[in-house]
């Protein structure tokens, strides 16, 4: 953890810096005369991100090296992340072009497919009684539409 | 009192009772799925409360958070995997009475210890919110600026193992907070031309990607690890493996006692959470037993004293959030939410102003209590194999789910962009051990920060000198500063602690590969 303490402490003070000095100027407008900035509250918390996330990257780079230098992250839960992410692609792509019926059944089917799910009733049987079942509770349950 | 009493006349009608049997029956298979906590739960289903009347809508609320924080024994027991965190404990005794064959003894303690728990807290609540509410009402914006600050630091520095990260993650929820049109001046902050940001970040995509999506990610990459683990558990065949016998029910009230009182109290003090609650109360009645080298191996005193602790929290951390308006947790700062939405603005103003459906609130929450037991007992074999369905069964249903609740709440995709953006937040947030419960309490608590905040500054003159005539204040920025020194020092010592044991075991990992 020693090391991910060092990266993510640096990588998050650079980003309240950018954040500081950049983002909140261009996106934030000063205020009129007589009027507490706007700007206030988010730059106190940006320079607090700021010498807190340097902070932890100092305390951590003291520490004693534990020897474990790889990251928290596995590489089974990346590619978990990687598929899901590639399954609300293609349900957000499907709703934008297409219907928001056929980006419910992607977004069931897919997630069951990329999860290791091959039985084909299950694939079929599966986004159509979730479907089925949230439209009987919105349309006659709660008496309004979804979409 | 006379509020509640026609708060049961409001409540007791078969349709709020259906809701509230949906809300302990969902939370129950949520708990029951490891990862899946009451907060999730709350967050996914306020969305489907928005067309149901507020009574039945925010009384389901609550029944999914005590459903959900009794189901997370289930899994504990079962798969020695806690449901959520404040479930561990449970399983130091509940698994290895599982592996005894003794799983629905076990079971049933839990339930009865959560119900107990549960219920005393429910009074405690009750008794005490509006007596407490009626002295926050002395406190002006000042004070009120220096207690956000003092809880938002309090829960930062016990939310996770290091107050540096808990603090980093609190001043990023103030920052999300600030986003969309400033209230005084109308200036738009941090929304990129974006009018969809102009009315602010919403809770409720953002409380699902962190939570519920994040959750099934890491769950998904783990999937073969779990699954393995629940298909390894059977049940005893003698009377006695299944029921609770009088002589462990005799051994077994005080300690429920004990551990309602200790879970009421720990619920109370922002930040703590059930947690704390549970394992304090597992090493009090480990330490006040004759045979505390029992512990762990089996004892069915080990499992009531941390399901009654872990349930008695859920309604105690609303006593923070009626009598003060600071969400105590992050069920409390989702509940928010749907409390606005339905008419119920938490703070010291509600006892006064809404008197009657603060009645109809304790009612519903009386009544949630009665409803988990029943239907606890009843499903609790049912419920016990929602955990052998496959997880690549489940991880799909619940992507549906979150996307259905994450768009109810704007009817626009936009919620599900934020629901994603904040679901890769959530899922390094926790690789990395950012605390995300004070993420959203600071996202939460951050607009009445800066509120308060900004009058305070009008209200000094821009002088601190001028805070002398405000003792309350002065005693809780004292009270912050404090914190921070100690907890800040005990971090430093565990972390001490822990490179030391590290130093200790490194040379016989060494001597042994020689």
């Amino acid at each position: 953890m020693r090391q991910a303490d060092i990266w993510s402490g640096a990588g998050l003070a650079l980003v309240a810096l950018l954040v500081l000095f950049v983002v909140i100027p261009t996106q934030i407008e000063s205020a009129p005369d007589g009027y507490v900035s706007p700007r206030l509250v988010p730059q106190m918390m940006m320079v607090l991100v700021a010498c807190l996330g340097a902070l932890q990257a100092y305390n951590a780079w003291r520490r004693t090296p534990d020897g474990d230098g790889s990251l928290p992250v596995t590489r089974e839960e990346l590619l978990a992340l990687a598929k899901i992410s590639g399954v609300f692609a293609l349900a957000l792509a499907l709703y934008l072009w297409l219907s928001p019926l056929a980006a419910g059944i992607a977004l069931i089917a897919g997630a069951l497919i990329v999860l290791g799910e091959r039985r084909i009733w299950m694939i079929v049987a599966m986004p159509a009684g979730l479907l089925l079942a949230v439209w009987y509770l919105f349309y006659h349950v709660l008496g309004t539409a979804l979409v | 009192m006379e509020y509640l009493i026609s708060g049961f006349g409001h409540v007791l009608n078969p349709v709020t009772l259906f809701w509230i049997a949906v809300g302990v029956t969902l939370g129950y298979v949520l708990g029951a799925l490891p990862g899946l906590g009451k907060a999730t739960g709350v967050a996914v289903a306020i969305p489907l409360t928005f067309y149901l009347d507020p009574v039945s809508a925010i009384a389901m609320l609550i029944g999914i958070a005590k459903g959900s924080a009794a189901g997370s024994a289930v899994s504990a027991i079962l798969l020695n995997t806690p449901g959520e965190p404040s479930s561990a404990p449970t399983a130091l005794d509940g698994y290895p009475l599982a592996r005894q064959g003794k799983a629905q003894k076990a079971l049933k303690m839990g339930l009865f210890a959560s119900v107990i728990g549960d219920f005393v807290s429910t009074l405690i609540l009750i008794g005490l919110a509006a007596p407490l509410a009626s002295y926050a009402l002395l406190i002006g914006p000042v004070e009120l600026c220096a207690i956000l600050l003092f809880s938002l630091t309090f829960i930062g520095g016990l939310s996770g193992n290091s107050l540096t990260k808990g603090l980093i993650a609190g001043a990023f929820g103030v920052l999300f907070a600030t986003v969309g049109i400033e209230t005084e001046t109308f200036i738009p902050r941090l929304t990129f031309g974006l009018l969809e940001l102009d009315e602010g970040i919403s809770l409720v995509p953002m409380a699902i990607g962190m939570l519920a999506v994040a959750e099934m990610i890491v769950q998904a990459g783990n999937m073969r690890a779990l699954d393995q683990q629940s298909t390894e558990m059977r049940d005893g065949k003698s009377r006695e493996d299944r029921v609770v016998t009088g002589a462990e029910w005799r051994r077994c009230l005080p300690v429920i006692a004990r551990g309602s009182l200790i879970g009421s109290a720990v619920g109370i003090l922002p930040g703590l959470g059930a947690s704390v609650g549970s394992f304090l109360s597992y090493g009090a009645t480990q330490r006040a037993s004759r045979t505390p080298e029992k512990y762990g191996t089996g004892m069915i005193e080990g499992v009531a004293a941390a399901e009654s602790a872990d349930n008695a929290v859920v309604p105690a951390s609303l006593i923070p959030l009626f009598a003060l308006g600071i969400p105590g947790s992050v069920i409390a700062a989702i509940l928010i939410s749907a409390l606005v939405l339905h008419g119920l603005t938490p703070g010291p103003l509600m006892f006064q102003q809404q008197p009657q459906k603060v009645g109809d609130l304790y009612a519903a929450l009386l009544c949630a209590s009665v409803i988990l037991l029943a239907i606890g007992y009843a499903g609790q074999r049912l419920f016990a194999l929602v955990i052998r369905v496959p997880l690549r069964l489940i991880i799909p249903g619940v992507l549906f789910l979150c996307c259905i609740g994450a768009y109810m709440e704007t009817s626009s995709v936009f919620s599900i962009y934020l629901m994603l953006v904040f679901t890769l937040i959530g899922y390094f947030m926790r690789k990395f051990e950012y605390s995300f419960v004070t993420f959203l309490i600071g996202f939460v608590i951050g607009p009445n920060l800066e509120l308060t905040f900004r009058q305070s500054i009008q209200l000094l003159d821009g002088k601190a000198a001028n805070l002398v005539h405000h003792p309350i204040s002065i005693v809780f920025i004292l009270l912050t500063v404090v914190t921070v020194g100690l907890i800040a020092r005990g971090n430093s010592r565990a972390t001490q602690r822990a490179e030391a044991r590290a130093g200790m075991e490194k040379p016989k990992e060494e001597q042994l590969h020689i």
